[in-house]
């Protein structure tokens, strides 16, 4: 494993780019934990200061440092990001492989839901939850709603991989052997699904990370804990632009977008990784043809 | 159970008289394929009124072409059936089962049954083993419930089974795609019968293989198998296989048995027409006349002629055979042969 990754970083450039990426952006949310300030305090530095050594990123109109204010906002983005990713990734796996393996009716029945999730439109679905949910509408309970509906992707993926996998061998072994299906499924058919889980799990975090940030910058979340699309919300409703403070917009979009690039980079290495042919094509281990 | 040795020295062959009863018996069994699609229902008859047995401490072989039915035979026998196939009739009925035919067994009792008792060795291509999971995962996996051992007594006792197939315990921590075609099919040997079972399948255990490789795994089958003094019942389109190590060979064709002979016998004096012709299809040394290659195909299974199912092609084919379905019938001691022609009105 710590082979593969030391291989991936030498020989692989968009590995490289987004593994700095990423690990830039984890260590600036581990920082939060020694910031000098409560993220949710208001005029503890002097408003609208420009980037300065005092104040790297600069101070908001509502007297907060931007610097110390992403730290928090970027470590809830993440957070939400992993914490959607995990909970629709098990979902997603258990519905995939399961439908693949059993077919049937149980297939019939679990793929009629994944489509109805796949055909649905997810944006005006989370803005009405807001709606409904108003105050209830807690940095959990988006994440859960998230994982909820950003399974259905993925289960159709893992669900094809399941459908071959049932006609090998190895399998046709297992049952012989007396396993149950959830034996058959978690020891011998989830390790070879777990690749490509991994892979979607980055575009998964894409996902997820930009629509929280887009429902935030439009205000329809939890405005009061600090996430970045939730600082671009504040940013906007002090028109910072207008006023001039480009550095409270400025800063969490480099983030954010610092962040979809980094994710993204790791999941395109991560795919090209899993085909062996493209994995020694880039080591240099394949001729001409 | 040690092989009985006869007088002149030879591992007795079976005889007609069976002491015992038969590991195996299997006794008119019917198994088809159903499937249903838009409503159209659709049958294919893959095996239709089998009768055999296998007998202690023998390797009975089952030839025939593709499409013969002797894949879907076996999963019968072995009660590895999935849907669309079904058991429709007749049993499989097997020494050591209390159940009077293996289809009516609890999945209790199978459970018990398997690998302990019955255990198959499937076909030896790339993804008989995990290709993700190590060979000692796998052995973890399918063995170690049967085996009841666990810890360091398992792996003594898998170290010493590999060891019997001329395996390092190496490749214990190899994954599948490091072994060579050869190891990876005595892994999977070694992996179906380290219990010491009564009764082995094995489904063209050297089709992938190259002769040398193939030479050699054969040897160690048999060896494993004469230690033992299980039975196999060995399923392979190739008579080379099974003039190499089959004890008793019967023959199948669209579904059915056509003969069943002692090897040699076979071998030597076929008697069914179609028998006959895949017997002289076999190349010989010195030989230079071109083969005479019989009309027709296989038969569609799923609209099998009726009759006997050969008729079509039959050089001796009568009227009667387009009528009725010739039975197996004793021509000589321990053979028997399908076919009005030769075993006359039975």
């Amino acid at each position: 494993m710590l082979a593969t990754l030391r291989d991936l970083f030498l020989y692989n450039p968009e590995f490289r780019i987004g593994a700095i990426l990423l690990g830039l952006i984890a260590g600036m949310a581990a920082l939060s934990l020694a910031s000098p300030y409560a993220p949710l305090d208001t005029f503890v530095v002097a408003p609208d200061l420009p980037p300065s050594f005092a104040h790297p990123f600069g101070t908001t109109s509502r007297g907060q440092d931007v610097f110390w204010q992403l730290t928090f906002a970027i470590r809830n983005t993440l957070t939400f990001g992993i914490v959607v990713a995990v909970l629709s990734r098990l979902l997603s796996l258990a519905i995939g492989l399961l439908a693949g393996y059993k077919g049937g009716w149980v297939d019939r029945v679990l793929m009629a839901i994944n489509d109805t999730f796949i055909a649905i439109p997810l944006f005006p679905i989370l803005v009405l939850f807001y709606f409904v949910l108003r105050d209830a509408m807690s940095w959990a309970a988006l994440a859960i709603i998230m994982a909820l509906l950003g399974w259905a992707y993925d289960a159709r993926l893992i669900r094809a991989l399941a459908l071959s996998l049932k006609t090998r061998e190895f399998t046709y072994t297992g049952v012989f052997s007396g396993m149950t299906t959830r034996e058959l499924l978690v020891r011998e058919h989830l390790p070879y699904v777990m690749p490509i889980v991994f892979a979607t799990t980055m575009n998964n975090m894409n996902w997820s990370i930009g629509l929280e940030v887009t429902l935030s910058v439009l205000g329809f979340t939890d405005i009061n804990s600090p996430t970045v699309g939730g600082m671009i919300y504040w940013a906007n409703q002090h028109t910072a632009l207008v006023a001039g403070v480009w550095w409270w917009i400025a800063f969490p979009v480099i983030l954010v977008v610092a962040l979809f690039i980094g994710l993204f980079l790791l999941a395109v290495s991560m795919n090209e990784h899993i085909d062996p042919r493209s994995r020694l094509r880039r080591m240099g281990a394949e001729g001409g043809a | 159970m040690s092989p009985t040795v006869a007088a002149n020295g030879e591992t007795q062959r079976p005889t007609t008289e069976t002491p015992r009863e038969p590991v195996l018996r299997v006794d008119d069994l019917r198994a088809y394929y159903r499937t249903r699609h838009f409503g159209v229902g659709r049958e294919v008859k893959a095996v239709d009124g089998v009768s055999f047995e296998v007998r202690d401490n023998e390797i009975y072989g089952l030839a025939g072409e593709s499409s013969s039915g002797k894949s879907t035979l076996l999963k019968a026998v072995a009660a590895a059936m999935r849907p669309p196939l079904q058991v429709v009739g007749g049993t499989a009925r097997l020494r050591f089962l209390q159940a009077k035919s293996l289809h009516e067994a609890s999945s209790a009792e199978l459970a018990q049954l398997r690998w302990r008792k019955l255990s198959y060795i499937m076909q030896g291509s790339m993804s008989a083993l995990n290709p993700v999971r190590r060979v000692r995962r796998s052995f973890e996996d399918f063995a170690a419930r049967h085996l009841r051992e666990t810890g360091a007594a398992f792996e003594a006792k898998v170290v010493a089974h590999l060891s019997q197939l001329r395996l390092d315990k190496s490749v214990l921590d190899a994954f599948p795609h490091e072994l060579s075609g050869g190891m990876r099919q005595r892994v999977t040997i070694a992996l179906a019968t380290i219990c010491r079972p009564d009764l082995v399948i094995a489904d063209e255990p050297t089709t992938a293989l190259d002769v040398v490789v193939q030479k050699d795994v054969l040897d160690m089958i048999r060896d494993l198998q004469r230690q033992s003094g299980s039975s196999l019942l060995l399923v392979t389109h190739d008579l080379g296989v099974h003039a190499y190590l089959t004890d008793r060979l019967a023959i199948m064709y669209g579904g059915r048995l056509v003969e069943e002979a002692p090897t040699e016998a076979l071998f030597g004096n076929p008697q069914h027409p179609y028998a006959k012709h895949l017997i002289a299809s076999l190349p010989r040394i010195g030989e230079e006349a071109p083969k005479a290659a019989l009309a027709g195909g296989p038969p569609n299974l799923a609209e099998p002629p009726a009759g006997c199912r050969f008729h079509p092609r039959c050089p001796l084919a009568m009227e009667r055979c387009r009528r009725e379905a010739p039975v197996m019938t004793r021509v000589a001691p321990n053979h028997r042969v399908a076919c009005f022609a030769v075993a006359g009105s039975a």
